[in-house]
């Protein structure tokens, strides 16, 4: 249903490259260029040379073509019903675009045919106004790489202001928020957008270094019992973080896993989610959290 | 003997593989002894042209693993769409493709199957020294696979079939959206694709991160696509499973209720109802090989009810066997108690919950309180309250024994008690 050649990455380039061909650039470089933008790590040694020796008609070996037009193609059935499943989420009023001309369309699913069991109940309020304009005007002031300026409740209840230059919106699906990402360096790199009260452009002439936080990353040793299908409930779990497994000798495995040091604290909750399943085996002072957090459940003597 | 091609027929082909390398990555090439030597490396071979960097390999004293090492949170696009851009056609379906698309250039113009074939054969094919044979046959079948597809449309107009391109282009202005939805909505390769039609400014970059997120699912679009398309249908499915312990899949007959999709395992399931045992069951997405859409059953209605009116016994994804009316119920509470400005604890407790309720027993101490078809699948989630848990009753006494074992073994496992404590 999904798997097309209508939605390949050589038909892409193909018509990229015929684009290109019908805006009179001819040089075979700048087609191969074309070719490793659009398609895969071999395809330079099949996309021209097809086109080249006749294999697939629609160039000449001159590179002239009979094709008129630059190539389109419509929309599939497929990507429409995927359009108008968009247009009924609830999150899609935080973009401005109209999707009147879907009205007619079937959704291939709607909210009722699937449910995210684990998300969060305190997520961003999508459906409010102010939300809402807050939002476009963030993702405008970054397409633009414009300055804003905003106010928002700190974490220790205390209203801020702040200017800045946005730089990205991280999305987390577990916790149902979006982050901006600030170019503040260190004052202020991520605000929780659900805590900002108001957001405008700055109008003024003061300049800002654009300077995003790099991320710290912490890497953290696993051994992973191979008990109770562990390995794999463990790795698919982590599977969204640089990793490397290796199995031991005794059946076991080792996981060496990045994360960034401001995520300590959940990662220490993830691993103990896992109990005797998972042991840290480096480094000592996260084994140390751990040991801590058991030390005191010890001292509660549950029986 | 074929020669390799960096393309695909069968997705199930590479998807197989991607998983292993990604979620895996230990396994040495003897280790994939279910395909042969030569598939497993026209597999790695493909796998490794599409995902270029992605791909490592390291030499252990057992051989040389290869694996696939992705940080999602800084990829912007899941870098598995690539994969489903990997099907294969032939030199005369690209050739058809451009040239009939080029003839149907306006959607206003319309032309007959004959008056077509004289365009591709007088306009395009006559220009080159040997040009390809087009028959009435192939190209009426290409257009009727386009007319499926609804990128054609077919007009009778007295005994004549009429064809012209489907007036429908994506609006401007989609760009952002898309980068967003395709990478949270189930299938969102199809925003991927439709990303591709207008991805021609070079160096575009999306404006999202996303964190916590899942790409492996995305390996089952097909099958998640499939499923979806039932539910619109109200139609029964037969599904091809490859259980955990079995070796080749069993086919099952099963009326698809709704996708459960995890964000914090990354796994998705589907609750069904399967005819044979009368009950509603989960399904790992990821064990369904092949999924085939039958009739419409008029039951879907009161059975999608009544998965609504369990949802509120479900922790996870198990109903386990229950048949409807004789439901049976677990009961789960553990109690925590927090010190001073521990508050974030509570707000843990309330925005976790799920189905639980949080009640509070005093100003430091609060009480987690659940019924549900399975309390063994809130265990984990349990032990992550681990240093404030001061009371835990499940009436599942296998489940309560299992979490307190497995507390003790981890005090032994991290040194704090002895072996025979």
């Amino acid at each position: 249903m999904i798997f097309s050649e209508l939605y390949s990455a050589y038909y892409n380039a193909v018509a990229h490259i015929l684009s290109s061909l019908a805006q009179g650039k001819t040089d075979r470089r700048e087609l191969e260029a074309i070719v490793s933008r659009y398609a895969f790590g071999e395809s330079g040694l099949h996309i021209v040379p097809s086109l080249l020796n006749g294999d697939w008609q629609l160039t000449r070996r001159d590179l002239s073509t009979p094709i008129r037009h630059t190539p389109t193609m419509p929309l599939t059935e497929l990507e429409r019903r995927f359009l108008k499943s968009v247009s009924l989420d609830r999150r899609v009023r935080l973009f401005d675009f109209d999707f009147s001309w879907l009205d007619d369309t079937q959704p291939l699913f709607t909210e009722a045919d699937y449910c995210v069991y684990d998300r969060y109940n305190d997520g961003d309020p999508f459906e409010d106004e102010g939300y809402i304009r807050r939002f476009r005007l963030i993702l405008r002031a970054i397409r633009e790489k414009r300055q804003i300026k905003f106010e928002m409740i700190s974490r220790k209840g205390r209203t801020v202001f702040v200017r800045c230059h946005p730089a990205r919106l991280e999305y987390s699906e577990k916790d149902d928020k979006f982050r901006l990402l600030t170019g503040n360096g260190g004052f202020v790199s991520t605000v929780n957008l659900s805590r900002m009260i108001s957001c405008t452009l700055y109008q003024g002439d003061k300049t800002l270094p654009m300077r995003e936080k790099e991320p710290l990353y912490e890497t953290l040793v696993l051994r992973v019992a191979n008990q109770r299908n562990a390995p794999e409930r463990v790795l698919l779990h982590f599977a969204h973080f640089e990793k490397r497994v290796e199995k031991l000798p005794t059946g076991a495995y080792q996981v060496t896993l990045r994360y960034e040091r401001e995520d300590e604290p959940e990662m220490v909750i993830r691993i103990l989610s896992f109990g005797p399943l998972v042991e840290v085996i480096a480094p000592d002072d996260f084994r140390e959290l751990i040991i801590d957090k058991l030390k005191k459940q010890l001292h509660l003597g549950l029986k | 003997m074929s020669s390799y091609s960096e393309l695909i027929k069968n997705f199930e082909k590479i998807r197989a593989y991607m998983r292993e390398f990604y979620v895996y990555g230990f396994k040495t090439r003897e280790e994939y002894t279910k395909k042969s030597a030569r598939s497993y490396d026209d597999e790695r071979r493909r796998i490794e042209s599409i995902l270029g960097d992605y791909m490592h390999f390291v030499r252990t004293p057992e051989g040389k693993s290869v694996f696939i090492s992705i940080d999602s949170r800084h990829s912007r696009h899941n870098p598995f769409y690539k994969a489903w851009k990997s099907k294969s056609f032939t030199d005369g379906d690209i050739t058809l493709h451009f040239i009939l698309f080029d003839i149907l250039h306006r959607p206003e113009e319309a032309f007959t199957l004959n008056e077509l074939l004289d365009k591709i054969e007088g306009d395009y094919l006559s220009h080159f020294d040997e040009p390809m044979q087009f028959d009435e046959s192939t190209v009426r079948k290409k257009l009727k696979e386009y007319v499926r597809e609804g990128i054609v449309l077919a007009e009778k107009r007295g005994k004549r079939v009429y064809y012209r391109r489907r007036a429908c282009e994506l609006p401007d202005g989609a760009s952002e959206l898309l980068d967003f939805f395709s990478e949270v909505l189930p299938c969102g390769v199809i925003g991927s694709y439709l990303l591709d039609k207008i991805q021609t400014e070079e160096g575009r970059e999306s404006l999202f991160d996303f964190k916590h997120h899942y790409i492996t699912p995305s390996l089952d679009s097909d099958i998640l696509a499939c499923l979806f398309d039932a539910m619109q249908k109200k139609s029964v499915v037969t599904v091809a499973n490859l259980n955990r312990s079995a070796d080749e899949p069993r086919r099952v007959r099963l009326i698809p209720l709704r996708i459960f999709i995890s964000v914090q395992t990354g796994r998705q399931h589907l609750l069904a109802y399967a005819p044979d045992v009368a009950c509603v069951r989960s399904y790992r997405v990821d064990y369904l090989k092949s999924v085939t859409l039958e009739e419409p059953t008029p039951r879907f209605d009161e059975l999608r009810a009544e998965l609504d009116s369990m949802m509120q016994k479900i922790w996870g994804v198990n109903t386990k066997r229950n048949r409807f009316g004789k439901e049976h119920i677990e009961h789960a509470e553990f109690t925590v108690r927090i010190a001073e400005g521990e508050e974030h604890i509570i707000r843990r407790l309330e925005r976790e919950k799920r189905v639980g309720r949080v009640e509070k027993l005093d100003d430091y101490t609060y009480r987690f309180v659940a019924d549900v078809y399975d309390s063994g699948e809130m265990t984990p989630w349990v032990r992550s309250f681990i240093c404030r848990i001061v009371d835990i009753r499940f009436s599942n006494r296998t489940v309560e024994n299992r979490f307190k074992d497995d507390l003790r073994a981890m005090y032994r496992m991290y040194g704090l008690q002895k072996e025979d404590v």
